[in-house]
């Protein structure tokens, strides 16, 4: 088996003058959970289409589960679970036979649906409203409706486009814990698109935040705001930002302005800080706290991608 | 096949919680089969005619609303999305709204004729007996051209509504294009004298001409047709 569930490869895909993605690059290691992070209408979505062999890219390359999934549209798409972010559900039936109708679609036995869907509609606690058309449901109710429907064939990979969208925080948690169940004792490899920045850090292994279609940063959600570094949060007082900028600081030492008095350094070793500290003091720069800190996603994320608009 | 049947299945679920298809079938069947008492005396051409042209006009209506809406519905829904993610192959979905939209209207159109022999019955003052049934010609009319307009349809309609965007502008365009295609055959069926032979020749042809219409559709549809924002 090939060690990546997904390959992109300089993926891009135009629609007429405007370019919705735009050479995008990264790998999805089998078993991961991969978050996809990104404003409205950064190309996560179209993304998605471009994996499961619905939108053709206009240029690069995409594998997923090792196959083209425009070559082989149909063997993909039998091998991975889709949840796009409007969900699709067939309003004029019934939970019940919205989760048959994706069984059968898999080509279950009649047996294996009646247990499939009975045990999804179970999961998601639906089994109460399983005959009641889907038009009645809310919000909530059809994004877990959405989310069974995509695990109902045991799919290797799971793509989900705004799985939690709507869902209440107790749903939230379900659904959070449901997926990292997924990945880590069924070992399922799971494309999550969110804007739920602490949630993606919380379960995802990976994440890649898109802007304007291009990939802007990739990495361990824990990681990825200081490269892996120790960061320490500094509160000083007594010196502008021209004064600290100024300072000589040890080489790998990186000091960024956050709000007011507060400041970002970031070291290639814990104790390097010290000599920070003594390089302050020494210009006269009081320091009223200095906190080992993890940059938190979200912080990142709003840095990367807070400045531009959204479209 | 299995996976046609898949669609089929589908197709016809979502039938039950149309109301506005099990409205326009129920008026399609009544309408088309109380109409005919008005077209006077029994066995004459012109009574055949019309009373054959009430069973192909229910076949219209509810062809030309069903095909498009199978298509349009999903699109609104976004349940396109959906099914393009699903590994159902492109034979699959467009056969499948073919043929149920098709197998519809053939539905509709016998029923309306079972209308139309009770309704001729009770109230048409001449008593029970086969109508247009009886002659061999109204049989071919009855049984052989409704399925072959609701396959001709059912084509038109599904491909029409791959390119129109709104229900209604899908149905007129549907029926117009209908209208315009059927015009050298209602011609010829109007100034060639009316019988067996070339109404049965013209029946095969037409069946022959949207089988292969079919196969073409099937031959050209393609699933990324379904969404109009992928033809970008």
């Amino acid at each position: 088996m090939d060690s990546q569930a997904i390959e992109c490869h300089g993926l891009s895909r135009r629609f007429g003058a405007r370019m919705a993605v735009s050479d995008l690059a990264f790998n999805v290691p089998h078993g991961s959970v991969f978050g996809f992070l990104g404003p409205n209408g950064a190309g996560k979505t179209t993304t998605v289409r471009m994996l499961v062999g619905m939108l053709r890219p206009s240029g690069g390359s995409v594998k997923v589960l090792g196959r083209d999934p425009i070559v082989e549209g149909e063997w993909v798409r039998s091998h991975c679970g889709v949840m796009l972010d409007n969900v699709g559900l067939y309003d004029r039936l019934s939970a019940r036979q919205n989760l048959d109708f994706a069984a059968r679609v898999a080509r279950f036995t009649v047996a294996q649906r009646r247990e499939r869907v009975e045990s999804a509609l179970h999961l998601i606690d639906l089994w109460d409203r399983r005959d009641d058309r889907v038009s009645s449901f809310s919000k909530g109710m059809r994004q877990k409706l959405g989310l069974a429907r995509a695990l109902i064939a045991d799919p290797e990979l799971l793509i989900l486009d705004e799985p939690t969208a709507g869902l209440d925080p107790t749903n939230i948690v379900m659904v959070r814990d449901l997926l990292v169940s997924l990945a880590q004792e069924s070992g399922r490899t799971i494309f999550l698109c969110t804007h739920l920045l602490a949630e993606a850090q919380r379960i995802c292994d990976r994440v890649a935040i898109i802007q304007g279609g291009r990939l802007v940063a990739i990495g361990d959600p824990n990681k990825l705001g200081s490269q892996g570094l120790p960061t320490f949060r500094l509160t000083l007082s007594g010196g502008d930002s021209d004064k600290i900028g100024d300072l000589s600081l040890p080489e790998d030492v990186q000091l960024s302005p956050l709000i007011g008095d507060e400041w970002r350094a970031t070291v290639a070793d814990p104790a390097d800080i010290e000599p920070v500290v003594a390089t302050l003091v020494g210009a006269h720069i009081g320091i009223r706290a200095v906190i080992p800190e993890q940059v938190s996603l979200e912080e990142e994320y709003l840095r990367l991608v807070g400045g531009e608009r959204n479209d | 096949m299995i996976d046609l049947t898949t669609m089929m299945w589908k197709e016809v679920a979502e039938f039950f919680g149309n109301r506005r298809f099990l409205t326009i079938f129920t008026i399609s069947i009544g309408l088309m089969g109380v109409l005919p008492l008005t077209t006077g005396v029994q066995g004459s051409p012109v009574a055949i005619i019309l009373r054959g042209m009430f069973v192909l006009l229910a076949t219209l209506m509810v062809v030309a609303n069903t095909a498009p809406d199978l298509v349009l519905h999903e699109r609104v829904g976004h349940t396109l999305d959906y099914l393009l993610t699903t590994r159902l192959p492109d034979y699959a979905i467009f056969g499948a709204k073919v043929f149920v939209s098709a197998a519809v209207g053939y539905i509709a159109a016998m029923l309306s004729l079972a209308v139309q022999l009770v309704a001729t019955g009770l109230f048409g003052g001449t008593g029970w007996h086969w109508l247009f049934l009886s002659l061999p010609l109204g049989r071919v009319v009855a049984f052989g051209l409704t399925a072959d307009l609701g396959l001709y349809v059912a084509v038109v309609g599904t491909f029409v509504a791959l390119r129109v965007g709104e229900q209604r502008a899908a149905y007129m365009v549907t029926v117009v294009s209908v209208g315009v295609l059927l015009v050298p055959f209602l011609v010829g069926w109007l100034h060639v004298a009316l019988t067996m032979s070339w109404m049965t020749q013209a029946t095969i042809a037409f069946g022959v001409f949207s089988i292969a219409l079919g196969l073409l559709g099937l031959r050209l549809f393609r699933r990324e047709m379904l969404v109009l924002y992928l033809q970008e």
